[in-house]
């Protein structure tokens, strides 16, 4: 999508940890006179402790990525081998999380279905970057027409209901797992190029952009050098709340039988395959039902701490005599 | 009636404590009118703040006691507090645009105190509304009060402001720099319904203000605060003509005055303390010419004068009472001179209109149609800038002088016009075929908060115009631009530094480095000092001059502040309603100028040195 990508507030504090030394020893521009101490009051400030909420959301959502990442490792037995013998056995100390109708391991199928809702959800939003970031910096940059027809354009894409969108798409060729995630990602275009648009319009107005084309900078310089590294941070955010947005929809296109296919196991699918079941073995269905539940909060405590940190008015502002 | 013993206030913040205010002491009798004055963080807001009770969450005062008509506001149960700052204590802002609600009436938020505070019926509160906005001196008052806050000027909504201040018959009136935001003539009437007020109802006013004519015009008495302490008090008049604080000292040699040109402005060199480590001595010290090894003892506010009751926080206040502050000279002088005679930059009748709305709907050939509402912001502008020269532009908010600036680097698109940029027309180029002229013409900004890009070092931000024109091989872009620094006078390790490490004068410095990286022959300098403290600005408008003489680098010097531009400029451009109404010699403006209107906004430049500044009306 762009060339580079720092994230903001990590590279700012490596590289004042580098300069911050010869700032106290060095003598200050506008005092030449014992100013040391003087220069201690524009070091950057220590980093602010993470909010617990950031904390939780990060521990939750990392374990769950870590199963993830290890299922094939870890996962007490085979995901797909079915067995008659086990079906619908309740939780044990063999099967933690009990058995599906074709006996497999509850624990396991859920290890690997991890893999696909995380892989889902983060494809998506990055397709749904890639297109609306562009779109919202250009809408918000050049206004008027432009911004016309791709905001238009985006309120009808808006209009038409996630779900229904994606069936469109998945209707009309065989169902398969990336076109899920294209589908997914194209549903979420919108509310991200909304964003961009938004920070853009703000930013646009600064004098630095005014400096930039009085060097006879071009769009595109302007676009992805001096306005996309002051949008991330707002972009970040929302695009860790997309993330799972993307997962629930992306498990309930599975769950409607257009996103993974049996017998890849799949969160959705679980769910999908498991209600029939309700009654009688609850904890197919509950178990992936839970997982997600986790997952999403986890993310969404990650999004909503991480807008805390990264938002660029409660760093700049600084308070008047 | 407002007393204020020994109060101290703390902020807790992320990286550790914040002393706002150390030991503040000041009083304000009945009727009088107290100034703070000081330049930013020296904690004068702070002290209206907790003078109203209205001090953040995050703020606790260790020590200290503010006393209101004697009785003690700290010691009071919030409620009671609260009703004490409806009924007798007035609030007035800074900023007459955001302190007023966009959806009520006017009279319904003047009204709005009586109905809370006074018990007043709505219809008898809307009366006396109307009484008050006329007291102000608004004109059709009646009008005016049915009337939303967009549909009026700043001056008129600084006006309601008070006027709603003044709706529960208040004794205190606390005033947190009510005239910054707004033009000089609006202001001088400001200050004229003022001083009538605290005439005719015995007011008492707080007045903060960093503008020491504003204060000189309307104080008693003056404290000035430095670093959360008052460093020096006493009546207006004597501590802005003899000040013995050498703080106060810089502070009043730093501000360019009308009719007395120098040839160099004092700047006060350095920066305000941490003040989350205060030093133990005098917090000037390290910005002090006359600082001694005895400055590092903690300083005591000490009576200079019993019987004016003037007061110094520095030992040897009275030993250096009459040694002026020290002004440096250039670096190394250069002689001016005009190079050629051809001017750079040239335009003639140049007219921009903006449209500001639709109009009537009518039928043109059939179709309807919106008429185009449009104000004229350049009307038929003619002006010429010879190399090495500086054009002052002056006018008032809305004038058109910004976008002339705008419109002379082609940032913005004229109607109809020439311009000439070293001889060459650049109306009508494509963006792409104006390189040539970008790198001739370049432009600083007001605000360098906004005009540097905060997620790039000094090293991108002045590399970038020397690598867009290529001027040197990309390996000796770091070598050149600690050129640059060395040129505007910052150290070589800036280069390394993001924009919210460095102060606001530092951060104005890397602006005009940015602009000189292209080796201009012209630079727009659009309101170059306004965001910054009086100390800073004396500092930058020195440096642009160094500039101007080393160089040979010509000026349009944009500003509404006739002093600064007059310090700096030859010549003297005066805008009023996108025209420009005089063009002469600086002296000749200042002195005798031919049109009414520059007659008019000289005259209301509120001036340290006790010259009345006249309301216009």
């Amino acid at each position: 999508m762009t060339d580079r990508s720092p994230e903001p507030g990590q590279g700012n504090a490596l590289r004042s940890a580098a300069v911050a030394s010869p700032g106290a020893v060095g003598s200050v521009p506008d005092a030449p006179a014992p100013g040391a101490t003087a220069s201690a009051a524009f070091e950057r400030a220590p980093r602010k402790p993470m909010s617990a909420q950031l904390k939780a959301g990060l521990l939750i959502t990392g374990v769950i990525v870590l199963l993830g990442l290890l299922a094939p490792w870890i996962s007490p037995h085979p995901w797909d081998t079915i067995s008659i013998k086990t079906r619908f056995l309740p939780p044990s100390t063999t099967y933690w999380l009990g058995t599906d109708d074709y006996g497999r391991d509850v624990f396991s199928r859920l290890l690997m279905g991890t893999r696909l809702s995380l892989a889902m959800g983060i494809s998506a939003t990055l397709i749904s970057l890639a297109i609306g970031v562009p779109i919202g910096l250009a809408a918000g940059y050049f206004r008027g027409r432009t911004d016309e027809l791709l905001m238009r354009g985006a309120d009808v894409l808006m209009a038409v209901p996630p779900i229904m969108l994606g069936l469109l798409v998945l209707a009309v060729t065989p169902p398969a797992i990336w076109k899920t995630a294209v589908a997914v990602g194209l549903v979420y275009v919108p509310p991200i190029a909304r964003v961009t648009r938004s920070v853009t319009l703000s930013l646009a107005t600064e004098d630095f952009i005014q400096a930039a084309r009085a060097r006879a900078e071009g769009p595109a310089w302007i676009l992805f050098r001096e306005i996309l590294p002051n949008a991330w941070p707002a972009l970040i955010v929302e695009a860790s709340l997309r993330v799972t947005y993307a997962i629930l929809l992306g498990s309930a296109l599975s769950f409607l039988g257009l996103g993974a296919q049996p017998p890849s196991s799949d969160w959705g699918l679980m769910i999908a395959e498991a209600r029939a079941f309700i009654d009688t073995a609850p904890w197919i269905a509950l178990s992936p039902g839970i997982a997600m539940c986790l997952l999403v909060v986890g993310i969404n405590l990650i999004g909503d701490g991480a807008r805390e940190r990264l938002d660029p008015r409660l760093k700049t502002r600084t308070a008047k005599g | 009636m407002l007393r204020i013993y020994d109060l101290s206030v703390r902020y807790r913040t992320a990286s550790g404590e914040v002393e706002a205010l150390t030991g503040i002491s000041l009083a304000a009798p009945r009727g009088s009118t107290l100034a703070l004055v000081g330049e930013s963080g020296s904690g004068k807001s702070t002290v209206a703040l907790a003078a109203m009770g209205l001090l953040p969450q995050e703020a606790y005062c260790p020590s200290g006691r503010i006393e209101f008509d004697g009785r003690d506001l700290m010691q009071m149960a919030p409620a009671e507090r609260r009703a004490l700052r409806g009924r007798r204590i007035g609030l007035v802002f800074q900023d007459p645009f955001s302190v007023l609600n966009p959806s009520l009436r006017i009279g319904d938020q003047v009204a709005e105190g009586l109905i809370q505070h006074r018990g007043a019926t709505p219809a008898a509160a809307a009366e006396r509304a109307v009484e008050l906005l006329d007291e102000v001196g608004i004109r059709n008052p009646r009008a005016v009060a049915q009337a939303y806050p967009h549909e009026l000027s700043g001056g008129m909504r600084q006006r309601a402001l008070i006027a709603g201040a003044l709706a529960s018959e208040p004794d205190l009136l606390i005033l947190d720099e009510p005239t910054t935001a707004l033009d000089v003539t609006i202001e001088a009437q400001i200050l004229e319904l003022l001083e009538t007020l605290r005439a005719r109802r015995g007011l008492t006013m707080l007045f903060i203000s960093h503008n020491l004519g504003v204060v000189r015009r309307i104080a008693d008495r003056v404290a000035v605060m430095y670093a959360g302490q008052v460093f020096e008090t006493g009546p207006t008049a004597e501590v802005l003509q003899a000040p013995l604080h050498p703080y106060a000292k810089g502070l009043i040699a730093a501000i360019p005055r009308l009719g007395l040109r120098r040839e160099r402005l004092a700047s006060i060199p350095g920066r305000l303390p941490d003040l989350r480590r205060l030093p133990q001595g005098c917090r000037f010290q390290a910005r002090c010419p006359f600082a001694e090894t005895a400055c590092g003892m903690p300083q005591a506010l000490t009576a200079v004068d019993d019987n004016t009751r003037r007061e110094a926080r520095c030992h040897a206040a009275a030993s250096h009472a009459s040694t002026p502050w020290p002004i440096e000279a250039a670096s190394d002088p250069v002689e001016r001179m005009q190079t050629g005679t051809a001017p750079v930059l040239e335009i003639d009748s140049l007219v921009r209109r903006f449209a500001i709305g639709r109009g009537r709907l009518r039928l043109d050939r059939g179709w309807p149609r919106f008429d185009k509402l449009s104000i004229t912001a350049v009307d038929s502008v003619t002006l010429s800038v010879r190399p090495g020269e500086v054009l002052g532009l002056v006018g008032e908010s809305g004038s058109g002088k910004t976008t002339i600036g705008r419109i002379a680097l082609r940032l913005i698109e004229p109607d109809s016009g020439r311009i000439l940029i070293d001889g060459t027309p650049i109306v009508g180029l494509s963006q792409s075929a104006l390189e040539p002229m970008r790198r001739k013409a370049q432009i600083v900004f007001q605000n360098p908060d906004s005009s540097l890009n905060p997620r790039k070092t000094v090293l991108e931000l002045i590399g970038r115009p020397i690598e867009r024109f290529g001027l040197v091989p990309a390996g000796e872009i770091p070598a050149r631009v600690r050129q640059l620094l060395d040129l505007v006078r910052l150290p070589a390790h800036y280069a390394y530094r993001y924009p919210h490490q460095m102060s606001g004068g530092e951060k104005q410095r890397i602006g005009i480095a940015c602009a000189l990286a292209t080796e201009p022959r012209f630079i727009v300098c659009d309101e170059p000092v306004s965001a910054l403290d009086v100390s800073v600005q004396a500092a930058i408008v020195n440096l642009l001059a160094d500039l101007r003489d080393r160089l040979q680098v010509a000026y349009l010097l944009i500003s509404h502040d006739i002093a600064v531009v007059a310090h700096l400029a030859d010549r003297i451009a005066v805008m009023n309603q996108g025209r420009i109404v005089e063009i002469d010699e600086t002296e000749r403006i200042t002195r005798s100028p031919s049109h009414s209107y520059t007659a008019r906004l000289i005259a209301a430049v509120p001036r340290i040195d006790g010259v009345p500044g006249d309301a216009a009306h």
